[in-house]
Parts: structure tokens; C-alpha cells; sequence
């Protein structure tokens, strides 16, 4: 908000400089943004936050620097003071009623006869082009002046096109219509608070008046409206109508109620000196529920305590709140002041405290780093998974991502249903009120998010990327109960795209990515947390991975995640290249109490190594064959593991010929190749027996 | 002697062959074929130079052959030994000169072992939580859908209250039969029966975990609360609707704004480097009392004075402030025993501040040129 330093003068007993007055200001809670140089003056920009409607205004302000310089406010000019009147009184030509007594605390009004179409005189204008107001006729800126003067939002009505010369401050009818001043026709609801006269509506109160009964050149008696609004009944109104005025602003966030008469009085004596006419004795001055100045106490105790600084006195305090007008008296250890009606924000002992230490100033309170008692730790055990889950990936060669959330769920999450029934998933949260109507459901899995980012990385020439993310999805499974556990899910999704990078020591065209470079990525950051061997994996079908090369990751606790290549589908949409592949995970599956790491002895002797290498159906699972090997607990033998597969020449079309490599190593001994012969050639026969294998 | 010898007796074998030798050695051996030619000419079993001397002793009158063996003997040792020397010598110059052959063009690029890295979000969070939990802080989290009694209502924003427009906020719909339920919730029941009833939306800060944590823990406590928030901003160079927010919460007996400032200013200059100093603007958020903005010493001038900080030297940072008591009460804490204060900031604005990109879209765009900038080194100290 603008506001002309000579203005502030004004009310000021001492004008302090530009440089002075911001950082007064700045100390005072009231930073000031900018200084502007105008001709008239220096205008600052100062932020105002919602809890000081009382600075808004050149007065308010003038009382913030009042108490932080000090420096006593200087009396009121001859502009505030009571108009010369003459003629009927206002109580004999109009009359308020106040229906809502709650909601409008106050209505004061002030009747002008005989107003000229004129001009407001040049310093109205002036400092009101300072801070950046256009002028626009005596009546109009008189008000808009009384607003930057003193904070408090004026009406002015042309009195004649009043019906019944009452004025009624009540509630809108149902289905009620008013063209405000900006001429749009607004649909009222009971819940609005309007000036009416006696026939309709003709002002929103405290937002906007009506366009019907603004004063225009035309206009011979004007009647000046000042009131006090409920917050709250205007801000439902202004929020539901998309409006925001300077008078909303300042009623939304309270008004000061004792401000009417003054205001009041300035608008007059402007619009006589230059338009002439005449007042009507008298002020309107309708009163609905009243206000009481609220009492409150300051305990040196408290006082010291918040501040941490045990320097500070009772005198300190005192003499702070008897400059921003709280009238303090001191009894005993503390002080019970009378907080004025202008300032809402202040209720409770702490406030009080507040307003003795911003004055005082923040910067002269001591500062100390209160004594570590007990080493920190993470309260919440899945955090210290995930943070796991992206060094192993980081590690494997991924970088990490964050996607936003906002998603159209038909399009983008589909493919992936039956992977989110699994995951609990099967229904996606909706926004109310998204920024993009095209993306109005929170993201129910974090792939299609990941993919959009290899798709923007191949198009700035990176076709090979490696991406993870660790993030929350959002939504329900279908027929929850109506408040189910959690909405949220935790999840580490990865993607791999194109070619495992290159290095200029082996040229030409390098190895793609395949599914045991996402299988592996998997056991890989679950290790810590899971054993590759207590993973089980099995194929998994679904629109958005290519069919037969996807999988199902599942723990003794269910599903664990999904893994595979990305589908045609999926990858022409976003022009990615043809080997993708992409996983994800839910991080809640994954235990939260880490693998711990112990000794295992092992051998000293030597061990021998042999192959066997036979053919088989490629419906026989590696898992199948190797499962059966365990199980035969051939002697001494340490591990066994694929060697090869091979598909080709001498292998039939639907078989598959697999080399398992077993290693034989004895605790005790040095292995000879008759013993590991003879179980070897022992393994052979039962795998023929077992799955009919050729060698 | 020698020379009388030579010269004396020109017909003199030995003196020969010696003189053959070193004649040979002297031009030298260049190769590893050279070296064994010269070995078998002088040393070779059938045609060797030094056996033809022994073989013809029988030639010599028997009175002389004494000494001739001697002298023989001797040149033979001679001659084996600076053979023995030449061989070393050979094998030394044939591994120079294979090792000349395998030498590496040292400013080839390295076969650095392929890893990727870490979010820059992730890198600031971390560093973030590693200075406060050597402070003795505990690392808390909580759900990023709220409702509006953990998001507002608790942090003492009431109903319809202007302060709600600073944080614009994004609701959630649920589903019609789920949304009956919860709307029959009655306005004037208590805080407890009224909260898993409240409107959900995305929460827009982090302190609704301070509620969630004085409700569950009690005082006293020391935490930090990391964690991502949503706003309902459109998306610009300073602006996004997805950030992350880092907030510390303390509550014990005599928690006060000098405590407050202390601990910003160790924060702050553990994150940015000593010499960072902070200043306390008073502001208004309705969840501390007394509140306040903490700006920092400008980090691109150092506190001179510049383009970014307006010239003033300073930064807005942090918000920052003492635990409201209606919060406090919300929360079940007694007030009177206990205080407590509160701060927090954006880890985007702070990774921004720290690593220098332009623009916050970057951080969301999963681009790998700058995913990949951060991983490997320190973040920034610009003291």
C-alpha cells in the first residue's frame, strides 16, 4: 500500500526522513518495500499484513512513528473539525434503521444540500495522485480521501434518487438483484448484508455501493454513509462474488468503529470548500450491538519471560503501550491497560508482550542457543527408508526428480489399474478448485509423472536418462469406509530409457537397457531392507507395460510394487525411444526395521567350479530349476547360478538352453573333481527326471 | 704391462679375444637378438671365442700352460660378468621401452564409476536436517493431505479470517457418499470431535505437524518438520504450486524470542557460512506470538548492498515467532509452564540461494543437465 510521507506529516508533531521513517517502520512490524520520489514528496510502499487494518491509512501510520520515534501526534487540522450547518436538521429529511444489529455495529451519515458539480480542491488531488488515486469529482474523492486519511470507507448516495428518505441496513432478500458501480448485476443471497432504501437494495454493504443511486454531475444532495461491518459477513460476500475493494479490505479485517464521526466530518468540510452547499445539522448516528474496549493485563513475569531478557521494567513496558494508546496503569508487578477499538489484533497477554517488544525493538532483546539435552532422531522410520531407497538409486546410477501431482486421471493413469487396485489405490482424489481444469485428480502412482520427464529429457537430446523419484500418490481403494486409514501412500518410482551410458574406451553402439537392469535396480535399493531372495517376482499384465516383460514384485506381505517394460502405448504418446522400463514401489511394504549386518564365516580351502548346461522348455522358470537344485542339498555345494541362457542354433524353437554354474567349496577340505563330478552327474539325472531336460 | 703385452705380443690370443670383447661391447647392443649374437660368439659352447681359447691349451708348450689358463680364466670371468651386466642392461631398456610403448595419454577422461544423484531439494533437506539433529533437534513428518482444523483451525487461523488468503489453498473433493458423512458434523462439538471431520485439502505449511506432534508428544520437544506443501500459485520463475518447507518447533520450560534468535542465527550461518547475521521484522502469522521475518545478511554482496536485496544488504529468509498459547492450548500444553517458539522457510528458495539457478521451474522439470549439477560436491559457503 502507498502512502506520501507529507501526508503522514500531517497528523505527525515531527516529520522524520524517508530513511528514518522506514526503518522505524521496518522495526515496527510495517516493513516498507520501496520509496518512490514524487513530486510531492517521498511515497513509501509499505506491507501491511491482515491483522493491522488501523495502519492502513496515513493517520495509522502517523501513529505507529508517533510511538516508535517518539514524537506526539500533532491536533487535529481544520479539516476534522464539525462543519458549519444550517437548515432543516438530517433527523427531519432521512432516518437509519439498523435490522442486523450485529453485523453492522454503526452507521453514521451526513446529509449535503445544494453540492455543485466541482472539481475537489487541488491539495485533495494532489496528494491523492501521489499514491497513485485518479480523481474523479468533489463527492467521490472526498470519500476516497477520508479512506487513505484516516482508514475508515466511505458512501455517498445521491439523497434524492433515495426512495422513502430511510435508509435500512438488512440482510438481502432471496433472488434480490443490485448493479453495483461497476455495473455488473449481482445475484444476492440472504446471507448478504445491503443498504436498502425503502424500496431495494441500493449499496453491497461494505463492498460496493449501487450504480442506480451514485452521486453523478448531476447530483444536488449527497448523504454520506461511514459504518462498521461484521469481518466476516463481508468477506462470505466479497469471496463469493470474486470482489475486492478498497473498502472490503479494510471492513474484512476490521474497521475502527470509533473513526465514523471524523471521517465524516473530513468528506464534508471537503466536498463544501469546493462544491459548495450546505450541511444539515445533525449526525445519523445508528447504532447497532455495541463494542466495549477490551481490558488486558501485562505481567513483568511474562514479559520477561517471552523476551528472554530479564533487563526489562515495568517502565519500559508502560511508557510503550502509553504511546500506542493503550492507557496503561501499573499495579503492582503489572499493568492493565484499555486496548482501543481500532486494534482487533490485540487479545491476550502474549499480544500485549508483542506490541512492548517491536517497539522496544527486536533488535536490542539478547540472543542465546538453548543447551542440547538428548541427541536428535527421526520420528518417523519410513523417512529413514526413503532416504535409503534414493542413496541406492542415486548409487545405481539414477537421478532423483520431483513431478507435481496434478494429473488427469483418465488419460495419464488408466494403463496402470490393475497396479493400483494392488496398491490400494482403485479410486483417485479430486481437486475443488484446481489451477488447471485439465488436471483435476491427484496422482494416484508417480510412473506417468516420470515418463513425462524422460519424454521432455529425449527431447532436449538426452534419449538415455535414468530417473527416480521418491514422492507421495494420493487416493482410495474402492469401497472404503468413508474416513479410510490414510489417503496417502508413499512410493519410489523409478525409470530406465535407451542405452546404459558409453565411455570413449568402448566405442560404438552400447548395451540397451533390459529387464534385469530394472529387476536389479529393485534389489538392489531394497537391500538394506529386504533380501533379494525373500523378493518374488511374477508376471504381470497391464495396458501400460509391454506383455510378457512385466513383473510383480511381492513380499510375504503382498505386493511390493511393479516392474516392466513400458508399453508401445504408453512410450508414442510421449515419443520415447523403444526400450523404457519402469518401476515402482510402496515404500509402506517395506519393513522399517533395517537387515541387520553379522559375521558369516566361510571357507579357506579352494573351490571348484562346473557347468551344466542342458535344454528345457522356456516355460520352465529359472526360479523353478533353481528352487529344485537347493532343495537337493548336493554336498559341499556354495552357490548356484545362471551362466548363460542361449536361443538359436541346435535348440529347438520353443526350448531354451540354460548353463547353471555350481560352485562346490568344503569347509574342511580341498575338493576333488571325482566327488564334485559324481554330484554333479547326480544333479544331471533327477533334473531329466524331474523336467525332462536334454543336455 | 698391458700395453708391452699388447703391443709385445700382438699374436697373443687371449689379449684377443679381450680385445675383441670390448670392442663389441663398445658399439654397443641394441636389441635383445644383438645381446645373445654377442653372448654366443664369445661364450657359445661350439663356436664361443673364450671355449676356442681353453680348447687350444693343448697348443701351448706345457711350461707355459699355467699361466695361461690363469690369464684365460680370468678374461673369461671378465667377459661373463660384463655380459651378466649387459644382460641387465638389456632387459632394463626393453621394459623402458615397453613401458614407452603402453604409455597412457594421461588427459584422456577417467572411467569414473557411473552414479547418478540426489535431488538438489533432497542435497539442502539433508543438510538441513544434519545441522539440526546435531543440535539435539528430532526429524518428524506427517501427512500431506490435512484438514483444515491441523492446516488452520489449531494454528489459530479462525474461520473466514483474511490471514487465510495468504496461503491460497487447494481443497479436495471427496467422493459424494464419503462427503455426507463428514458434512453432518456438528460446528459446535469439541476440537477432538470435530477434527478427522473438518474439510481436507493439500496442506499449504508445514506446522500443521507441530499439532500433530504437541497433540501425540507433549512438551517438551525439539523438532524440525521437513516436508512438502501446496499452494494455490500459478507457476513462475518465483512460484510454484508444489514446494518444500522446513519448519523447527521448540517447546520447554523458558523457551523465549532470545532462544529464538539465537538458534536462527546458528542455523543460518551452519547453512550459509559465518558471518551471516539475521535481523527480526515483526510480522503477523496468527500461530506465534510474537512473530516475526527473519532476513539475512544478503548472500550475492555480502550486506554491501545490491540489485537482488534492493539494495538494503538483507533477505527475507524465515518466517519465525513464539508459540501462540491458543496453539499451545490446542495442542493440550499448558501455556503457563511452557513456551516454546517457531521458524521455517522454503528448502527451494534456500537451494536456490545456495546453488544460483534462476528460475524455481527447473527444480521440477526432471531435466538430467540439471539434476546432474549438485551430486559429488559441498553445497555452497560463499563467506
Amino acid at each position: 500500500m502507498k502512502f506520501s510521507l507529507e501526508w503522514i506529516g500531517e497528523f505527525l508533531g515531527g516529520l522524520p526522513s524517508a530513511d528514518r521513517a522506514r526503518a522505524l517502520l521496518d522495526q515496527g512490524g510495517l516493513p516498507v518495500e520501496s520509496v518512490e520520489e514524487t513530486a510531492r514528496g517521498p511515497v513509501l510502499d509499505v506491507e501491511i499484513t491482515p491483522n493491522r487494518p488501523d495502519a492502513m491509512s496515513h493517520l495509522g501510520l502517523a501513529r505507529e512513528l508517533s510511538a516508535l520515534m517518539p514524537t506526539p501526534l500533532a491536533p487535529p487540522g481544520p479539516d476534522f473539525a464539525i462543519p458549519a450547518a444550517s437548515g432543516d436538521p438530517i433527523e427531519s429529511l432521512a432516518s437509519v434503521v439498523i435490522a442486523v444489529p450485529r453485523l453492522c455495529r454503526r452507521f453514521g451519515a451526513l446529509l449535503l444540500r445544494g453540492v455543485a458539480d466541482a472539481p475537489a480542491p487541488e491539495r485533495v488531488r494532489a496528494r491523492l495522485a501521489a499514491i497513485g488515486s485518479h480523481s474523479i469529482s468533489a463527492p467521490v474523492d472526498a470519500t476516497n480521501y477520508a479512506l487513505w486519511a484516516v482508514g475508515q470507507p466511505l458512501h455517498a448516495f445521491d439523497f434524492e434518487k433515495l426512495r422513502g428518505g430511510v435508509v435500512v441496513v438488512r440482510r438481502a432478500r432471496r433472488g434480490e438483484t443490485l448493479v453495483t458501480l461497476d455495473g455488473v448485476e449481482r445475484r444476492l443471497e440472504a446471507s448478504d448484508v445491503v443498504v436498502a432504501d425503502a424500496e431495494r437494495a441500493v449499496s453491497l454493504a461494505g463492498i460496493m455501493g449501487g450504480l442506480d443511486t451514485a452521486v453523478t454531475k448531476d447530483t444536488r444532495h449527497v448523504l454520506l454513509e461511514a459504518a462498521w461491518w461484521d469481518p466476516v459477513a463481508i468477506r462470505r460476500t466479497a469471496r463469493r462474488l470474486g470482489m475486492h475493494t478498497d473498502a472490503s479490505h479494510r471492513f474484512e479485517r476490521g474497521a475502527d468503529i470509533a473513526a465514523i464521526p471524523n471521517a465524516l466530518n473530513l468528506a464534508a468540510n471537503l466536498i463544501l470548500a469546493s462544491a459548495g452547499g450546505a450541511l444539515c445539522p445533525g449526525l445519523l448516528d445508528a447504532r447497532g450491538l455495541p463494542f466495549k474496549n477490551r481490558r488486558a493485563a501485562l505481567r513483568l513475569s511474562r514479559l520477561r519471560l517471552v523476551a528472554g531478557d530479564p533487563s526489562l521494567t515495568l517502565e519500559v513496558a508502560a511508557d510503550v503501550l502509553a504511546r500506542l494508546g493503550f492507557e496503561p496503569e501499573v499495579r503492582g508487578r503489572r499493568i492493565s491497560v484499555r486496548v482501543p477499538l481500532r486494534r482487533h489484533d490485540v487479545r491476550i497477554e502474549d499480544d500485549l508482550v508483542e506490541e512492548v517488544l517491536r517497539v522496544h525493538g527486536y533488535d536490542r532483546l539478547p540472543s542465546r542457543v538453548p543447551p542440547s539435552l538428548a541427541p536428535g532422531r527421526h520420528l518417523e522410520p519410513r523417512r529413514i527408508v526413503e532416504d535409503s531407497l534414493s542413496d541406492g538409486a542415486a548409487a545405481a546410477g539414477l537421478y532423483e526428480t520431483v513431478g507435481y501431482p496434478f494429473v488427469d486421471r483418465e488419460t495419464s493413469e488408466r494403463a496402470y489399474a490393475p497396479w493400483l487396485e494392488a496398491a490400494g489405490m482403485g479410486r483417485s482424489i479430486r481437486v475443488a478448485n484446481p489451477l488447471d481444469e485439465t488436471r483435476r485428480e491427484l496422482r494416484t502412482t508417480l510412473l506417468p509423472g516420470l515418463l513425462d520427464a524422460l519424454s521432455a529429457n529425449a527431447r532436449h537430446g538426452r534419449p538415455d536418462a535414468a530417473l527416480f523419484e521418491v514422492g507421495r500418490a494420493f487416493g482410495r481403494a474402492d469401497g472404503d469406509p468413508e474416513n479410510p486409514p490414510s489417503l496417502e501412500s508413499r512410493r519410489f518410482a523409478f525409470a530406465l530409457a535407451g542405452n546404459v551410458r558409453s565411455h570413449w574406451s568402448a566405442p560404438g553402439p552400447t548395451r540397451a537397457y533390459d529387464f534385469f537392469d530394472a529387476k536389479g535396480t529393485v534389489e538392489k535399493v531394497v537391500e538394506p531392507w529386504i533380501a533379494a531372495e525373500d523378493l518374488c517376482w511374477r508376471p504381470a499384465e497391464m495396458e501400460a507395460f509391454a506383455r510378457g516383460a512385466a513383473a510383480w514384485v511381492e513380499t510375504s506381505v503382498g505386493v511390493l510394487g511393479v516392474v516392466g517394460l513400458v508399453s508401445r502405448s504408453e512410450r508414442e504418446r510421449r515419443s520415447l525411444p523403444e526400450n523404457v522400463f519402469a518401476g515402482e514401489l510402496l515404500i509402506e511394504r517395506i519393513p522399517s526395521r533395517p537387515r541387520m549386518a553379522r559375521f558369516a564365516p566361510y571357507s579357506t580351502f579352494p573351490s571348484v567350479e562346473v557347468d551344466l548346461s542342458f535344454a528345457h522348455p522356456r516355460a520352465l522358470a529359472w526360479e523353478e530349476i533353481a528352487a529344485f537344485v537347493r532343495e537337493r542339498a548336493l554336498t559341499d555345494l556354495e552357490s548356484v547360478r545362471v551362466a548363460d541362457r542361449y536361443e538359436g542354433k541346435n535348440v529347438p524353437g520353443d526350448q531354451t538352453k540354460t548353463t547353471v554354474r555350481l560352485t562346490f567349496r568344503s569347509p574342511d577340505r580341498t575338493l576333488t573333481s571325482d566327488v564334485v563330478n559324481r554330484e554333479k552327474d547326480g544333479l544331471a539325472a533327477a533334473l531329466r527326471d524331474r523336467f525332462g531336460v536334454t543336455f | 704391462m698391458d700395453d708391452e703385452r699388447r703391443s709385445g705380443a700382438p699374436d697373443d690370443p687371449i689379449a684377443s679375444v679381450l680385445e675383441t670383447f670390448r670392442e663389441a661391447v663398445e658399439a654397443g647392443v641394441s636389441s635383445r637378438g644383438e645381446f645373445e649374437r654377442l653372448k654366443g660368439r664369445f661364450l657359445g659352447r661350439e663356436k664361443g671365442l673364450v671355449p676356442a681359447l681353453f680348447s687350444g691349451v693343448k697348443d701351448i708348450p706345457p711350461a707355459e700352460r699355467g699361466g695361461f689358463g690363469a690369464r684365460a680364466n680370468a678374461v673369461k670371468r671378465e667377459i661373463v660378468e660384463a655380459i651378466g651386466r649387459l644382460s641387465d642392461d638389456v632387459a632394463r631398456r626393453e621394459a623402458m621401452s615397453r613401458e614407452r610403448a603402453a604409455a597412457v595419454d594421461v588427459t584422456l577422461p577417467g572411467r569414473r564409476p557411473r552414479t547418478g544423484a540426489l535431488h538438489p531439494l533432497t542435497i539442502v533437506r539433508r543438510r538441513v536436517e544434519e545441522i539440526f539433529l546435531r543440535m539435539g533437534y528430532s526429524i518428524a513428518d506427517g501427512p500431506e493431505i490435512e484438514n483444515d482444523f491441523h492446516n488452520f483451525e489449531a494454528l489459530n487461523f479462525p474461520p473466514e479470517h483474511p490471514a487465510r488468503d495468504t496461503q491460497d489453498t487447494f481443497f479436495l473433493q471427496m467422493p459424494p457418499e464419503a462427503e455426507a458423512g463428514r458434512r453432518e458434523a456438528n460446528p459446535e462439538s469439541d476440537l477432538e470431535d470435530r477434527a478427522p471431520r473438518s474439510p481436507l485439502l493439500l496442506r499449504t505449511h508445514t506446522s500443521p505437524v507441530q499439532i500433530r506432534e504437541m497433540r501425540q508428544r507433549g512438551a517438551p520437544l525439539r523438532m524440525i518438520m521437513p516436508g512438502r506443501v501446496y499452494r494455490k500459485d500459478e507457476v513462475d520463475a518465483t512460484h510454484s504450486p508444489v514446494f518444500h518447507q522446513v519448519e523447527a518447533l521448540v517447546v520447554d520450560k523458558g523457551i523465549s524470542l532470545a532462544d529464538l534468535k539465537g538458534t536462527v542465527e546458528t542455523f543460518l550461518s551452519e547453512l550459509f557460512g559465518a558471518g551471516t547475521k539475521a535481523r527480526f521484522i515483526p510480522t503477523f502469522f496468527p500461530f506465534v506470538e510474537p512473530g516475526a521475518d527473519v532476513h539475512m545478511t544478503c548472500i550475492f554482496c555480502r550486506g554491501a548492498g545490491c540489485r537482488k536485496c534492493k539494495g538494503s544488504g538483507w533477505i527475507e529468509i524465515m518466517g519465525a515467532g513464539c508459540v501462540h498459547p491458543n496453539v499451545l492450548v490446542r495442542a493440550g500444553i499448558d501455556p503457563e509452564t511452557y513456551t516454546g517458539f517457531a521458524f521455517g522457510g522454503g528448502i527451494d528458495r534456500i537451494a536456490l540461494l545456495l546453488y544460483g539457478f534462476p528460475d524455481l521451474r527447473l527444480l521440477f522439470e526432471g531435466d538430467e543437465r540439471f539434476l546432474g549439477q549438485y551430486a559429488g560436491r559441498l553445497l555452497g559457503d560463499p563467506a
